[in-house]
């Protein structure tokens, strides 16, 4: 049963003949465990698709289905969009946004605290997902005092840390040469397969191409293509 | 996990130099209204210290404290014999600049009737009151003098044989009590140089008048008459006599103006005291005005640098009470914790502060209350930018 289905999703801004559609209809499914990209140029409406998927932003038409559960059908089906989003998507963003007051450890802990946890229930479950992450040693320090590859993958357990469904990563990447970007990749490989999430990355960083299962191609606000890159077969991964 | 309290200790120092900032401020804010209610305070204090029921004055003047009264030393007496008067006594009250303790000092000297009459010091703290009808006097501790201390004022030394705390007039200067014809001596007191000039005067104008050199040298001494004047009459009524009567009564019949000591009080209000409160309570308001802005200021700059926090928070499903709570407290934490480092700072600076300060509790809580809704006001301000944020201000580059 896939984790996200996206049926007809379409985003217009503004009205009559000022309306902007940003986002034509698109459709597409993401499985548990499966390692996907939507890849474009700067206003291809990748940004925007990844908004409607985040629950962020309300579609125009189409319907969002997520752990089995419908949020959008052509408009708000009554899900606490907030709350949905704590309990079942976690975000991995360009530049970290780590809270900078909090220590490494308590940025994860956060989340889990938010979901209800208990303080230190929450403490030692984040520094497991530190351990999994391999920065422990890093639990106590401030975002400010981690290099950028050690907030990454903070960031990374942060978005862990509800154990989400669906996981998704806005140009991971971006800001890593390519061998810390290759590590970051092969990570969210390891959580995709491992913890069986799906796992969306927006990104125009052709060089990580290979390492999804699957791309979403988007021009224009366009759902262009889907490519099952050498991975995904491996994988046997259907076109979504 | 209390966000507010994490961002505080993170950053202690700055939290710390902004708390201490604007304690500053608010401790300006506390002492300018001690000054407000101290000028008022020092204003009638002489007044309010003053037992007695009417304060009777020259015929249409607002004296003795807002102008300048004079009245013939003996018109006690007939006061004295009015129906309803208990007590009647003469009063003498002016200021003076002089040498005291090496140090030009700026007091008001009251002359009484030493012996049972009205207008004496009321709280001695150490030592007693006058009892020699001579070259004693009692003086109020600011003017640095102690128990057998001696001043001397014109040709005589006076010894301290009383020490009062915060008698002062209406313009925060101490006061010294002397017997009523010491106060008047040092009052009127000319030098040998200024009574022969005086006296050469008041010789020709006898003599223009057509008195013979022989006869007016034996009139002179009736023309010199200065220290037979008072500023003016305390009168205690007895019991169960009314006031207004016997206030009417000595208007109408000894032509004198009289006042009860709650008109006294509200002469000086409305006159002296006026232009200087008018003064210091804007000036208050002002620097209340500021210190609100300022502290608004910076609850909302503290908000803004965490707008992309905030916009973190909002994408992954923080609720907005947890937002809320955060700049809250760190706005209530801010003013409540400025407030009480200016009241301690309030408390260093009140010992050394050169005029009288004057706390009302209320006023204080007040100034606390004003300051707290300006924070929460601010607070508010900024939350309603914080929830306005969009969460996707976390995405992207």
């Amino acid at each position: 049963m896939p984790v996200l289905e996206v049926d007809g999703v379409s985003m217009t801004f503004g009205q009559g003949e000022h309306a902007v559609q940003a986002l034509k209809p698109a459709t597409f499914s993401v499985d548990g465990g499966e390692l996907a990209a939507l890849l474009g140029p700067s206003g291809s409406g990748k940004s925007t698709l990844l908004l409607a998927i985040s629950l962020i932003l309300e579609p125009t038409t189409g319907r969002i289905s997520l752990n089995g559960r419908e949020v959008y059908d052509n408009g708000p089906t009554g899900v606490d969009v907030r709350a949905f989003r704590r309990q079942n998507i976690g975000f991995i963003f360009q530049q970290h946004n780590l809270i900078p007051f909090l220590t490494a450890q308590e940025n994860v802990a956060l989340v889990m605290q938010l979901n209800g946890a208990g303080r230190r229930q929450a403490a030692r479950r984040a520094t497991e997902l530190l351990g999994f992450l391999e920065i422990a040693h890093r639990a106590d320090a401030l975002p400010a005092n981690l290099s950028g590859g050690e907030q990454q993958r903070v960031a990374i357990g942060r978005a862990l840390a509800n154990e989400p469904r669906l996981v998704l990563a806005d140009e991971p990447t971006a800001a890593l040469d390519t061998e810390r970007g290759g590590k970051v990749m092969a990570l969210l490989r390891r959580i995709a397969r491992e913890r069986r999430s799906a796992v969306i990355t927006v990104t125009h960083d052709r060089r990580m191409i290979e390492g999804f299962d699957t791309i979403y191609h988007l021009d224009d606000g366009s759902l262009t293509a889907v490519t099952r890159t050498e991975e995904g077969r491996r994988e046997g991964r259907a076109i979504g | 996990m209390d966000l507010a309290l994490k961002d505080i200790r993170r950053h202690l120092g700055k939290f710390v130099a902004t708390i201490t900032g604007v304690a500053m401020l608010l401790s300006i804010v506390l002492v300018m209204n001690g000054i407000y209610q101290g000028n008022i305070a020092d204003g009638v204090w002489l007044i309010d210290n003053t037992a007695t029921d009417l304060w009777v004055v020259e015929r249409e003047r607002g004296g003795p404290f807002n102008e300048s009264s004079r009245m013939p030393l003996d018109s006690y007496k007939s006061i004295a014999a009015t129906p309803g008067v208990a007590q009647a006594s003469p009063f003498a009250l002016y200021t003076a600049q002089r040498d005291i303790g090496g140090t030009r000092q700026q007091f008001t000297t009251v002359g009484y009737d030493v012996f049972g009459g009205l207008g004496g010091p009321g709280r001695i703290v150490r030592g007693r009151a006058i009892a020699a009808p001579h070259y004693e006097m009692v003086a109020d501790q600011k003017l640095g003098l102690d128990l057998g201390g001696r001043v001397v004022l014109g040709t005589h030394a006076y010894t301290v044989v009383g020490v009062t705390r915060g008698a002062v007039d209406s313009a925060g200067n101490p006061l010294i009590y002397l017997s009523l014809p010491d106060a008047q001596e040092v009052q009127y007191q000319q030098d040998n140089r200024a009574l022969a000039a005086a006296r050469s005067t008041n010789l020709k104008r006898l003599e223009r008048a057509g008195y013979p050199p022989e006869q007016a040298s034996r009139l002179l001494p009736l023309l010199s008459s200065a220290g037979d004047t008072v500023n003016a009459v305390l009168v205690r009524l007895a019991p169960g006599a009314d006031a207004t009567a016997v206030a009417a009564h000595i208007r109408d019949w000894l032509y004198f103006n009289v006042y009860t000591t709650d008109e006294e009080r509200e002469l000086m209000l409305a006159g002296r005291l006026r232009m200087m409160s008018a003064v210091l309570g804007l000036f208050r308001a002002l620097l209340m005005a500021v210190s609100i802005v300022i502290i608004a200021l910076i609850v909302y700059v503290l908000t803004i640098e965490k707008i992309r926090s905030i916009a973190t928070l909002k994408l992954i499903g923080a609720p907005n009470w947890v937002i809320v709570r955060m700049i809250m407290e760190q706005s209530l934490a801010l003013t409540i914790a400025s407030f009480a480092v200016a009241y301690g700072l309030r408390e260093l600076i009140v010992p050394g502060f050169p005029r009288t300060l004057t706390f009302l509790a209320g006023e204080t809580a007040a100034t606390f209350a004003v300051m707290l809704a300006g924070g929460v006001l601010a607070s508010l301000m900024a939350i309603w930018h914080a929830l306005r944020t969009p969460p996707q201000l976390a995405l992207g580059g």
